[in-house]
């Protein structure tokens, strides 16, 4: 019989000996005549369900955001220490500790898409509509720098509001008028002046600007030519003594210093709060979202899927990396304060390659990994599709790395995208995510559901 | 007009098509002849689009939904930015539109060197309507000045707009640093805005026939602190408010034909409405086409209308509007404008970014009808009384209810994609083959009016120069004077009317018609005049409660 064993796992012959499985050549009695055996499924349990998909995505977003809440405590406490003693040593923690901050963060992001507390956390605690949640409050770029701090005449691009009917007089660290307390409500309270999406005052860019400053390349007014470093805040804009400075050279009262310490530290309590909720919102077995997610079905799936399609596509090859590239733009680019940008391009990317193979690991080194989407096809016979979307996460991951190590060895992305629309690593990395939205795209055909199906979009809400 | 939008007469394939079938359905192989005389068959009544025309009391079932595919669930400040489900649905649609989006709301670096705003979403707040200036001593942020003169020549020095601003107002901390100086440019070197551009309004009370008082207030537009000396003779000034963006990718689906069809321009019909199509240039072809975008209809298509929006009001220049915000003779701008980066092309934006910006405009969708309750399939009887009175004071004569898109092409420019623009772009689906329900004909009416232009000082004295002489623009009823294509100064193109419920919802501050003057829906109203002079005295001869009804229905659209 044409009896293959290297097809056949150990999983389905277990499989087949416990259901009624009539003549499927495993006796080996009829020969080389004998029906073929059933296709294996190269090593992948078959007993891979759906469900059991929809729970290991949901114990990493756990993992992702919980992460994302430890790191952004231990950036307080950095912070806290470096406010109370604003010298070199503290400073550059404190930019540690952000950096640190982003890494689990980044990763998130494939959670965002997909009507997930993210996005649609409402502050009663249910789930509303994309929009409702706290993510621009947590992540939105870009910054509003001019409203917050001093800014240089010129940084590559506006930071201003959408129209100066929207500015606020001055900046809420300068404006003791307008602003004579600097707390938690005063910031959030700016958020989106005027209705106006581009006055962003809170999140990781806020902290970014406020530990980084601008970065003014070579001239140090913002025109000249791009170099290796982020921002040139000094660490005298912190000094609580008479040395208080707001930009190198530029002495100031020392209030002006307080008032930026009073801000990063509010604005780091804001984050922290901002984060809680959703964190809260996964928490397994208990979390409200967790709850109704795992028991959700092919919505649920087709919410992982949704997530990754999107964020691959419009995100990130879209609106984080080829508006980056075509504008040409340092306010296009995602930390363009600190040129972390290759992070969370690398970060963002990884977190759809986390997903679809149901992995990831976690600060401190545990590693969570379950039941994945790779399983999935596998066992429901689209072994070749779930190989290719494999290797075309791979594919981007070997791209995006590549941004990342030019970035670590004296390439920020700032310089990578300035040759205009011809710069090869940056084009390279967009090419790959379209290739693997097309595949996701399959996949989501493959596992027969719709990412549509996920958006309530009816007239209910008239 | 040959016709009245809705009890029309028939398309001539419609005829023929009935002929077609009534002359084969007599059968009989011909022997008989005198039997075989056809009965005059009732001609069937449809519209312009070919379908049966709406009656004043009866809502056709996909009324609630104005924008067909491309409606959206929103009835909150997001109504007018939102993604319809056939784009959120694609990964690579989404995405366009998410660029496409980012775009419209961001400043490039290269906007200016003279300007009007900064981005696409300075003027369309939110992406609903601008704001008039607070003040006369405020800056006008989200409105245009049209220039020209009375044979509706641009000027030499200013060309066919004023911009208001130079680009350190938008790029420096100093917002007043590009404000315009009397004079301030002329020496090629210094460059500033064009001129301070401001309005004033003078109270107009009237009453209706039951007694009831109103008050509208009537614009003069004040001209201040030109920057690169005077004005050509007989100057005329159009102030305009951005206007809410979306649904234009429907509009620009509907077949010309259609719209058309629906023009009288000598009213032979005799119901005082003689629509005209504006026929314009098309940028692309270099045909002359229907135009059917900005008040005056001068526009044929989205995309050269944000060309045309970049190009003129930001100063962002592009392949289809090469040059920058300058004329020949003002130095101190083209000097600038050689300062600029022009990342990538030899323009300000590339064709790739051009065609997200239009993909965005196009797609936008459209928010569905208030007033309908899906669960049982009805209508606020309130509204459908309303309904019934914007029917019978024929309102509907220019504000046509209803149209038929046909397909939807893709951009001349290319297929989207996010490494370049490619061959053959595909229609967009969700525009095609729908039916809508915008309110508007396209077509350019007189609305009646007139206007003159002087030199005043502050305090109405005459004047001919000096720093403290302005131009003074006075109009009675909408004109503005100004020609622009085939449009004379009084004529102007019937508005979209779905989404006007929701314009305050959007933007608190928006106001009504061409220049914001209307601060109601019930103020706009009032100022129909010239062609609609009967309607609006119609209007005015209901009752209040009648009165309401209408407007309450125009709210829900």
């Amino acid at each position: 019989m044409n009896f293959n064993l290297k097809k056949v796992s150990v999983a389905l012959l277990m499989a087949c000996s416990l259901t009624a499985c009539v003549d499927d050549g495993d006796d080996g009695q009829a020969g080389i005549t004998g029906e073929n055996g059933a296709n294996g499924t190269n090593g992948v349990s078959t007993f891979v369900t759906r469900d059991d998909v929809l729970k290991t995505n949901a114990n990493i977003a756990y993992a992702a955001y919980s992460d994302s809440l430890i790191a952004a405590q231990s950036l307080r406490t950095a912070i806290t220490t470096f406010v109370a003693l604003p010298n070199e040593i503290n400073m550059k923690a404190a930019k540690k500790a952000w950096i640190d901050s982003r890494e689990p963060y980044g990763q998130t992001e494939v959670y965002r898409f997909r009507v997930g507390p993210i996005d649609a956390l409402k502050d009663d605690g249910t789930i509303g509509e994309e929009g409702d949640g706290p993510e621009g409050k947590i992540n939105a770029w870009p910054l509003g720098e001019a409203i917050i701090d001093y800014v240089a005449v010129e940084v590559d691009g506006d930071s201003g509001p959408e129209t100066p009917a929207n500015a606020l007089a001055n900046n809420i660290i300068a404006n003791t008028t307008d602003f004579p307390t600097i707390d938690a409500a005063s910031i959030a309270g700016a958020f989106e002046h005027g209705e106006d999406e581009r006055n962003v005052t809170t999140g990781y860019h806020a902290v970014e600007f406020l530990l980084w400053g601008q970065d003014l390349n070579t001239d140090l007014a913002g025109a000249g030519t791009r170099d290796s470093s982020g921002g040139q805040r000094p660490v005298t804009d912190y000094a609580l003594d008479g040395t208080c400075t707001s930009g190198a050279g530029n002495t100031v009262t020392p209030t002006t210093c307080t008032r930026r310490g009073q801000y990063l530290t509010a604005v780091a309590d804001l984050l922290i709060a901002d984060l809680e909720p959703i964190v809260n919102a996964w928490e397994p077995v208990t979390g409200t979202h967790y709850k109704a997610f795992i028991t959700g079905g092919d919505v649920s799936l087709a919410k992982i899927l949704e997530g990754m399609g999107r964020l691959s596509f419009g995100e990130l090859a879209g609106e984080r990396i080829n508006i980056a590239l075509t504008t040409d733009s340092q306010e296009d680019e995602h930390s363009c304060f600190s040129d972390n940008t290759h992070r969370d391009i690398f970060l963002n990317a990884k977190g759809v390659q986390n997903t679809f193979n149901a992995q990831y690991t976690r600060i401190d080194g545990e590693v969570i990994s379950g039941a994945s989407i790779y399983d999935l096809l596998v066992v429901g016979g689209d072994h070749e599709l779930a190989n290719s979307l494999r290797g075309s996460l791979e594919a981007t991951m070997s791209a995006a790395a590549v941004v990342d190590t030019k970035a670590k060895t004296g390439t920020p992305f700032d310089v990578l995208i300035q040759e205009g629309i011809e710069q090869p690593n940056v084009v390279a990395v967009i090419k790959a995510l379209v290739k693997q939205t097309d595949e996701i795209e399959q996949a989501i055909d493959a596992l027969g559901v719709s990412a549509g199906d996920i958006r309530q979009d009816t007239e209910e809400d008239i | 007009m040959k016709n009245k939008s809705y009890f029309s007469s028939i398309q001539p394939t419609i005829i023929l098509g009935v002929l077609s079938i009534a002359l084969t359905a007599c059968g009989g192989g011909g022997s008989n002849e005198t039997k075989s005389v056809v009965t005059p068959t009732p001609e069937p009544i449809v519209d312009h689009s070919g379908l049966s025309p709406l009656i004043n009391n009866t809502v056709d079932p996909k009324e609630h939904l104005p924008g067909g595919d491309a409606t959206v669930f929103k009835n909150n400040e997001d109504a007018f930015s939102t993604r319809p489900k056939m784009i959120a649905d694609n990964f690579k649609l989404d995405g366009f539109f998410t660029s496409g989006d980012h775009l419209f709301r961001t400043p490039d670096r290269d906007i200016g060197p003279m300007l009007s705003t900064g981005s696409c979403q300075g003027c369309h707040i939110n992406d609903g309507r601008g704001n008039i200036p607070a003040s006369p001593t405020a800056p006008m942020l989200s409105m245009l000045l049209k220039l020209g003169n009375n044979t509706g020549a641009a000027d030499p020095i200013y060309g066919d707009q004023l911009q208001p601003f130079a680009v350190q107002s938008f790029k420096t901390p100093d917002f007043s640093s590009g404000i315009s100086i009397h004079d301030g440019s002329i020496n090629g070197t210094e460059l500033y805005g064009e001129a301070f551009p401001f309005i004033v309004y003078e109270t107009i009370n009237g009453t209706y026939p039951d007694g009831t008082s109103y008050e509208l207030r009537n614009p003069i537009y004040k001209i201040k602190n030109l920057s690169f000396g005077l004005f050509m003779e007989n100057i005329r000034f159009s102030v305009r408010i951005a206007p809410q963006a979306f649904g234009v990718g429907l509009l620009d689906a509907i077949p010309a034909a259609n719209i058309i069809s629906l023009a009288d321009e000598n009213d032979t019909d005799g119901n005082d409405i003689s629509g005209r199509a504006s026929m314009a240039l098309d940028v692309f072809s270099g045909e002359t086409k229907l135009g059917r975008f900005a008040y005056k209809a001068q526009n044929t298509s989205v995309l050269q209308q944000v060309a045309g929006a970049y190009g003129g009001d930001i100063g962002i220049s592009n392949s289809i509007f090469p040059n920058e915000s300058c004329t020949e003779q003002q130095q101190a701008c083209q000097m600038a404008a050689d300062q600029e980066s022009k990342v990538g092309s030899e323009h300000d934006f590339s064709d790739k970014n051009l065609a997200l910006v239009e993909f965005y405009n196009r797609t936008l969708g459209v928010p569905a009808r208030r007033g309908f309750d899906k669960n049982n399939s009805t209508w606020d009887e309130n509204i459908i009384a309303g309904r019934k009175l914007f029917f019978d004071t024929q309102c509907v004569d220019c504000h046509t209810p209803r149209h038929v898109t046909g397909e939807a092409k893709g951009s001349v420019l290319g297929k989207l994609t996010l490494t370049g623009l490619e061959e053959n772009a595909e229609p967009i689906a969700m525009l095609s083959e729908q039916t809508i329900f915008p309110y508007t004909d396209l077509l350019l009416h007189d609305m009646g009016g007139s206007c003159v232009v002087t030199r005043e000082t502050d305090i109405g004295d005459s004047c001919t120069t000096g720093a403290e002489c302005m131009y003074v623009q006075r109009c009675d009823g909408l004109a503005d004077g100004l020609i622009q294509g085939d449009a004379s100064g009084s004529e102007w193109k019937t508005p979209a009317l779905w989404g006007i419920g929701l314009v305050k919802t959007v933007n608190p501050k928006a106001t009504f018609l061409h220049d914001g003057r209307a601060r109601t829906i019930e103020e706009a109203i009032l100022w129909h005049d010239g062609e609609a002079e009967s309607r609006k005295e119609a209007f005015m001869a209901l009752s209040q409660e009648e009165r309401q009804q209408l407007i309450d229905f125009v709210e829900s659209l």
